[in-house]
């Protein structure tokens, strides 16, 4: 091997040392991507319901509506307020360096489980007021547990909904858990 | 200059060379907690000269001549520390590798722990040449003549291999 050859090769075993992993750049590149995304689905979410709410209190001049709007606007500037702080300090890297981004996979991995307890939590809070608001309003009141299971479509409905979110709150936890642990072991090794 | 470009130009210039100023760092300490501590103070001291930076090099040297001073006064504390503890270093002793065909990731491990192993006057120079320095950027950075950093290096490459060869 000639001597600049050499020399080359070490350069670029050397240089390749802290770079970052294709993989890990590229996965951090698209978490940031779905943080955006999620940040203006977060905006339309946020007009849509509480614009929608607002529209019709305005419009029906009902005591009730406006507090299913003020209610509304409440879970959505507590769903605001978690997100802001979940997502504090987690738009990238700290450094351009594995370590920094290997860290904040793993901070990101950290914030989507405490979302997804948080989110489950507000989901259960919207869901009984829902209800609440919703039974307040029927034309017939049957008792509590008939009208819950038996009354209309739209209740069953909201049912097979609420399961739905269930189980994909449930997945999506598992998913996030099993890559917390297997980035946690990366570091592990690579300390 | 103001704060904000000031703050832009750090950004910037720690971005650009933030992998090359880990490698540098970790060529001089044993342990993560301290390759981390001594890139904080690189960073710090960069800050600090930032403001008095006229332009005389490439920003490049400029950062480099920081970060080699840095970590030249960073391994003077340490081994004063070692003196004074008797403590062993935290210094990786790699056994044979069984493998002939080495990954990228243990080819790059290998390299770091010979060079870890030189000397200091040679580490200089061979940390800085594996950054694609030239010579003259290396005179710059270490305040030597380009003849000695050809010296310097010629010798410390000498040593370089002799060490990888040693432990293939």
């Amino acid at each position: 091997m000639s001597v600049d050859a050499e020399l080359e090769n070490w350069r670029r075993d050397w240089q390749a040392a802290d770079a970052v992993p294709l993989d890990l750049r590229k996965s951090v590149e698209r978490q940031t991507r779905l943080m955006r995304l999620g940040l203006l689905a977060d905006a339309l979410v946020t007009a849509a319901m509480g614009g929608g709410t607002s529209w019709w209190a305005v419009s029906s001049r009902q005591a009730d509506v406006a507090l299913l709007s003020v209610a509304t606007w409440v879970f959505l500037a507590v769903a605001w307020a978690f997100g802001v702080a979940v997502n504090a300090g987690r738009w990238e890297p700290s450094a351009l360096d594995s370590k920094a981004f290997l860290d904040l996979s793993i901070s990101r991995c950290r914030a989507r489980l405490a979302t997804v307890k948080f989110g489950a939590g507000l989901a259960v809070c919207e869901f009984v007021f829902g209800l609440v608001w919703v039974y307040r309003h029927s034309p017939e009141r049957p008792p509590v547990l008939m009208w819950l299971f038996f009354s209309s479509l739209p209740i069953d409905f909201v049912w097979v909904f609420a399961a739905g979110i269930c189980a994909l709150l449930v997945w999506y936890r598992r998913k996030k858990k099993a890559e917390l642990d297997y980035l946690l072991q990366v570091r592990q090794e690579s300390a | 200059m103001r704060n904000d470009a000031l703050e832009r130009d750090f950004d910037r210039l720690l971005a650009a060379n933030g992998p090359a100023l880990a490698r540098l760092a970790r060529s001089y300490t044993n342990t993560i907690s301290d390759r981390d501590d001594l890139l904080q103070e690189i960073a710090l001291a960069a800050w600090q000269a930032l403001r008095r930076f006229r332009g005389e090099c490439s920003e490049r040297t400029f950062l480099f001549r920081i970060a080699h001073n840095r970590a030249i006064a960073h391994l003077a504390r340490a081994r004063s520390q070692f003196a004074e503890t008797g403590l062993e270093a935290d210094l990786p002793a790699p056994g044979p590798d069984p493998e002939s065909e080495l990954s990228q990731e243990q080819r790059s491990n290998r390299l770091r722990r010979a060079v870890q192993r030189l000397p200091v006057p040679y580490r200089e120079v061979i940390t800085l040449a594996l950054e694609d320095l030239d010579y003259a950027e290396i005179a710059a950075v270490l305040g030597t003549s380009e003849s000695n950093v050809g010296a310097r290096l010629t010798r410390a490459r000498r040593m370089l291999r002799g060490s990888l060869e040693e432990k293939k």
